[in-house]
């Protein structure tokens, strides 16, 4: 019959209106990323990493700027692990290459700051910092 | 005697100032002056709560929320838009028609407004009820054709001229079809008057008399207000903004004012002709019951608004004079036979 498309569109709409809404109000809440996301700052795990810098060898732009120790016992120890975002394209390689999975994103996506100083961090003291929190 | 409540206050208002000024020319002198304040108060504020409440059912029904920072649920949202347009600078494009530019958007804005005085708000409570009534609103709300072609030819710019050229052609287009179909209303009532119309309506709304004279008003009203789906005359896919592309800050306010103000003329409009007017149950009052019926109306528009694409221009036309205008033709003779039938029935 004609006019039964108009019809089933203005029940569609009629719908909507008084339906649940899909707009999230982004500052008070936010919806979580996909696992497979990169961006926001690489976590490490100082426990699982060796210090064999294979992730700061394959970076391009060579976003990552890394200081290595030897202990007593000849163990490779991670002293600094400086990420400047700035230079960082999300490619993936440093934590693709890492043999023992010691990397990863952190999938925080409010990356933006005031003055470009603020997106050069150190892996290791975050590392720290976590591991202080959760004690 | 009219019993509304509006009517009442009127009266009494009326009373109280007669023994303190004396002159009863100069009372109705104040006591006019201060319903055409009260008109365009309306005006204004069905403006404010409209750039709102548009928003709100647009957003609704694309599942999205609106309107929700400014102020608590976005309440001062149309404040802010008015303050943004009122300091805004005001811009006259080089190579406009001067002086046909400025007054396009004053004169847009004297029919929207004017229309408002026909309206029966409640019992007794009418601005003007003169005897051609219906016909002096539809000749009034007519006269909104020719601003919107000044101010598209006065921009020099082709998207305003061609906007102006689609509101002539789709605007006096569907005033032939309106006009019939409202032809059966006053066929019933034997009377142009506002005032007869609603009461007329006392027993049966014209809504169940006059179906199909209904259905064609619904859409001619949506066409002559250039609501979606049929804004042509706006199509900001297609012609950016019409007439009102050179236009910035408060003229095109002006334009906004107008439009919003003739949404709620629809509403009212439908209310009044098709679903009683002011008249309803006694546990409300008139008063309410009007606004309640207009305000439904409006929403309705919006809903139908929101719901459908924009047509195209020409099916436009072809359905205005190929569908619309015979099934109105077909209406009035049916209310013909119908009045026959009953006169001599009983």
């Amino acid at each position: 019959m004609w006019g039964k498309g108009l019809v089933t569109g203005l029940k569609v709409t009629w719908g909507h209106f008084f339906g649940k809404k899909e707009t999230v109000y982004y500052p008070e809440e936010k919806l979580p990323m996909t696992e497979r996301f990169r961006g926001g700052h690489l976590m490490l795990d100082v426990e699982k990493c060796i210090g064999c810098k294979v992730c700061a060898m394959n970076c391009p732009n060579a976003a990552l700027k890394l200081t290595v120790e030897m202990d007593e016992n000849k163990k490779r120890h991670m002293t600094s692990y400086v990420h400047d975002i700035g230079r960082c394209m999300y490619c993936d390689l440093c934590i693709e290459a890492c043999n023992f999975k010691a990397l990863k994103w952190d999938q925080n996506y409010e990356s933006a700051t005031y003055f470009k100083e603020d997106l050069i961090y150190d892996a290791v003291e975050e590392a720290k910092n976590r591991r202080d929190g959760n004690e | 005697m009219h019993n509304g409540i509006l009517y009442l206050a009127g009266q009494s208002l009326k009373e109280l100032m007669l023994p303190i000024i004396g002159s009863e020319l100069i009372v109705n002198l104040i006591m006019t002056l201060i319903c055409i304040g009260i008109l365009f108060m309306l005006v204004a504020v069905s403006a404010l709560v409209f750039t709102l409440g548009e928003r709100k059912v647009c957003a609704w029904i694309q599942v999205r929320i609106g309107p929700n920072r400014v102020g608590p649920w976005g309440l001062l949202q149309s404040t802010a838009d008015m303050l943004k347009l009122l300091t805004k600078e005001d811009i006259i494009p080089h190579g406009v028609d001067r002086w046909m530019w400025v007054l396009s958007p004053i004169l847009i804005f004297i029919p929207a407004a004017m229309v408002y005085a026909l309206y029966p708000f409640d019992d007794g409570v009418i601005f003007a009820d003169v005897n051609i009534g219906l016909f002096l609103l539809i000749a009034i709300s007519s006269q909104s054709v020719l601003p919107f072609l000044m101010g598209g030819y006065a921009s020099n710019s082709k998207y305003a001229m061609l906007g102006g050229m689609r509101t002539v052609a789709q605007m006096l287009s569907y005033e032939v079809p309106m006009v019939i179909a409202l032809m059966g209303i006053v066929m019933i009532t034997g009377s142009l008057k506002m005032s007869a119309i609603v009461e007329a309506q006392s027993n049966i709304w014209f809504i169940f008399l006059q179906p199909i004279a209904f259905l064609i008003f619904m859409v001619t009203c949506l066409v002559e207000s250039n609501r979606p789906p049929f804004n042509m005359v706006e199509g900001e896919s297609e012609i950016i903004a019409g007439p009102f592309t050179e236009y910035t800050g408060m003229r095109w306010a002006l334009f906004f004012l107008a439009e919003f103000a003739n949404l709620l003329s629809i509403g009212i409009l439908t209310a009044t002709l098709f679903l009683g007017g002011w008249q309803g149950p006694d546990f409300l009052p008139g008063q309410l019951w009007f606004w309640i019926k207009a305000f439904l109306m409006v929403l309705i528009y919006q809903w139908i608004g929101w719901t459908f694409p924009r047509t195209r221009m020409d099916t436009i036309l072809s359905f205005g004079w190929k569908v619309l205008l015979p099934l109105a033709l077909v209406n009035l003779l049916l209310t013909g036979f119908g009045i026959y039938i009953f006169k001599w029935l009983l």
